[in-house]
């Protein structure tokens, strides 16, 4: 598998007077090509501070950082030529509209003025943006800020974009259209890294995710793979939607070695297992002595996942 | 395009459609037109029509400069990189593939721009007002004079301008920037000539008596002002040590050498004054001349080398 990015023993210090506060202790990430990274940490764990480093407006401790193949300190220049970032704020000019913004920031990107400022109508098309072209950013609300803010991280076309704590303060249709560009931009086979302190939004948009805290990395990989040991640990869960002769098959889960427990509520049979048995309870139910609608396996919550590394469980 | 240039036509336009750099213009006009009627109205009483009430003119254009110059520079650089910090922008930026050192040169080169055309543009109006309103001719050597005067004033403001980009880059906040930045202003241009006056009555003790002569003659001319040599003496020291405490202040070498550009009609014990041969002033002049040109520079190059190592959280 090949990465976008790479870390390895990263270290960050801050250094306050006498205080030292290591915002970034010994991290090894491994961001995969093609995914949509999530970063998720409560405040203060040290989210900003790595995306900061990887796009050079921070230098690390110590540590070595790659990005794109290349070296976050060496070539940092190389680095922002291929890496978007929309940083929390968003940091646009409010005073110009987002034409101006959009333009002036694309002939940083090194585009000729007249390609900046066509390359600036299409981002503002692909964000939904393109009736507000010459409207004054500081007229703008929140979401359509977040979504300009994205345009202009998409100038360059980048092969990474870094997004840190994206859908902060936005409102419910706000963040779903966002998800739904993240996920069109990821579909064009684009990296996304995306840091965030909100549980929910890991499992709506992330293929893979890791946990920071106090700096530390907790716990990395695909989004199956996070939640795999959990379920290991607190057991598998199914919901059967059952039609009729719901007892019957209670008792019939009940006794399954593998049963930690079972319950009947409302017409829905909840088994948590100490092992997978959802092909057990598929042939119980194929059996034809009762009538099932559905069987789902019950997916740990990301707090869950979260709490679950968080106390160390998954060391 | 050059990458700073880019960011310079950027500061520009956001500079010259800015209130702030409007409401500084208007300040400065306002200043002029109040100083320029003061100085007419001494004109008309003292019969002065000639070409030295041009540059009598043109020395009260250069105190509304000592004071404005300094405004001007301080409310172009203060939030030049604080501001971008505190709203989010600098990061935006510095994330395109550019060097922090096209930053800083796109916002000298506008505040260059910026600062040039305020002082010329405003120096030039006032004066052209005085010449059509007196009457008064203008020769070769009152343009030469008038337009070292700019380019002394162009330096003067910049200096200040990177002083307050200095206090800038390590600032997180404009407020605090603008606050330490008109501090340095209000020292030197305030506090220092008091402090040089403190410390000079504090070395030298108190002042002899003047010893004031009734029946002082003003065509004799010297001493015969009626003040006695020992208070003469104790005066030139006290100048002496203040002068001494005011040379690390850049408002004290350009007040000496633009008010050296323009000679008064009257002196102030009554004596003529001389006008002052150009050459003989720019070779006498010299270390003022280099402190205006110098004081700049090694803002800048401060300027640079903090904003260059300095990160961004």
């Amino acid at each position: 598998m090949s990465f976008a990015i790479e870390t390895k023993d990263l270290v960050k210090v801050y250094k306050d007077g006498r205080t030292e506060v290591r915002a970034l202790d010994g991290v090894d990430m491994k961001v995969p090509k093609g995914s949509v990274y999530g970063f998720f940490g409560p405040n203060g764990s040290g989210k900003t501070t790595m995306i900061s480093i990887l796009i050079g407006l921070l230098l690390p401790t110590s540590g070595h950082a790659e990005v794109l193949g290349h070296d976050a300190i060496k070539e940092s220049v190389e680095i922002r030529r291929k890496v978007g970032l929309l940083p929390e704020g968003f940091g646009l000019y409010e005073h110009m509209t987002a034409l101006e913004n959009l333009t002036f920031l694309g002939m940083l990107d090194d585009l000729p003025t007249d390609r900046a400022r066509s390359k600036a109508l299409e981002v503002l098309e692909a964000v939904g943006l393109q009736d507000r072209a010459n409207a004054r950013v500081s007229a703008f609300s929140r979401g359509m800020k977040q979504r300009l803010g994205m345009a202009q991280a998409l100038l360059k076309d980048p092969e990474l974009l870094l997004l840190d704590e994206p859908t902060v303060g936005i409102d419910p249709d706000g963040a779903a259209e966002f998800r739904d560009i993240i996920r069109r931009i990821n579909s064009e086979g684009k990296t996304v890294l995306m840091s965030t302190h909100l549980l929910h939004e890991i499992g709506m948009l992330c293929t893979h995710a890791a946990v920071i805290r106090k700096g530390k990395l907790l716990a990395q990989g695909s989004v199956d793979d996070l939640s795999q040991p959990v379920r290991a640990t607190r057991g598998y869960g199914y919901e059967i939607q059952v039609k009729s002769g719901g007892e019957a098959l209670l008792q019939e889960v009940k006794h399954l070695p593998e049963t930690k427990e079972a319950e009947l509520r409302n017409g829905k049979l909840m088994v948590v297992a100490n092992g997978d048995i959802g092909s057990v309870l598929f042939s119980l139910a194929a059996k034809g002595q009762y009538q099932i609608e559905s069987l789902t396996p019950v997916n740990p919550s990301w707090d869950d996942v979260y709490q679950f590394y968080e106390r160390g469980d998954g060391q | 395009m050059n990458k700073s240039l880019i960011i310079a036509r950027k500061e520009f336009t956001d500079g010259i459609t800015s209130k702030r750099f409007w409401a500084i213009v208007a300040l400065f006009f306002l200043l002029y037109v109040a100083t320029g009627f003061v100085t007419t109205s001494v004109f008309r009483i003292g019969g002065i029509t000639e070409s030295r009430g041009l540059l009598q003119m043109t020395s009260s254009v250069a105190s509304t400069m000592t004071l404005m110059a300094p405004i001007l520079g301080i409310a172009l650089a203060f939030d030049a990189i604080s501001g971008e910090r505190e709203r989010g922008t600098l990061k935006v930026l510095l994330s395109r593939p550019i060097y922090r050192e096209h930053v800083v040169n796109g916002k000298i080169i506008s505040a260059l721009a910026l600062i040039g055309l305020t002082v010329t543009v405003s120096s030039l109006l006032s004066i052209s007002a005085s010449i059509l309103l007196q009457g008064t001719s203008i020769a070769l050597d009152d343009i030469v004079r008038i337009s070292l005067f700019i380019v002394l004033s162009i330096l003067f403001s910049f200096a200040y301008y990177s002083i307050s980009l200095f206090i800038s880059t390590f600032s997180s906040r404009s407020s605090h920037s603008l606050t330490i930045s008109l501090g340095v202003w209000i020292f030197f241009a305030f506090i220092l000539s008091l402090l040089g006056s403190l410390i000079a009555y504090t070395i030298l003790g108190p002042a002899p008596a003047m010893s004031f002569n009734p029946d002082f003659n003003r065509t004799q001319g010297g001493n015969a002002v009626g003040i006695s040599q020992a208070y003469l003496n104790y005066s030139r020291k006290v100048e002496e040590i203040s002068s001494t405490v005011q040379a690390v202040s850049i408002n004290y070498h350009y007040s000496s050498i633009a008010n050296s550009l323009f000679v008064t009609s009257v002196g102030p014990f009554g004596q003529q004054a001389q006008q002052i041969d150009l050459m003989s002033l720019l070779s006498s002049r010299w270390i003022d001349l280099l402190v205006v040109a110098v004081f700049p520079v090694i803002f800048l190059v401060a300027s640079y080398f903090a904003f260059t190592r300095r990160q961004e959280k």
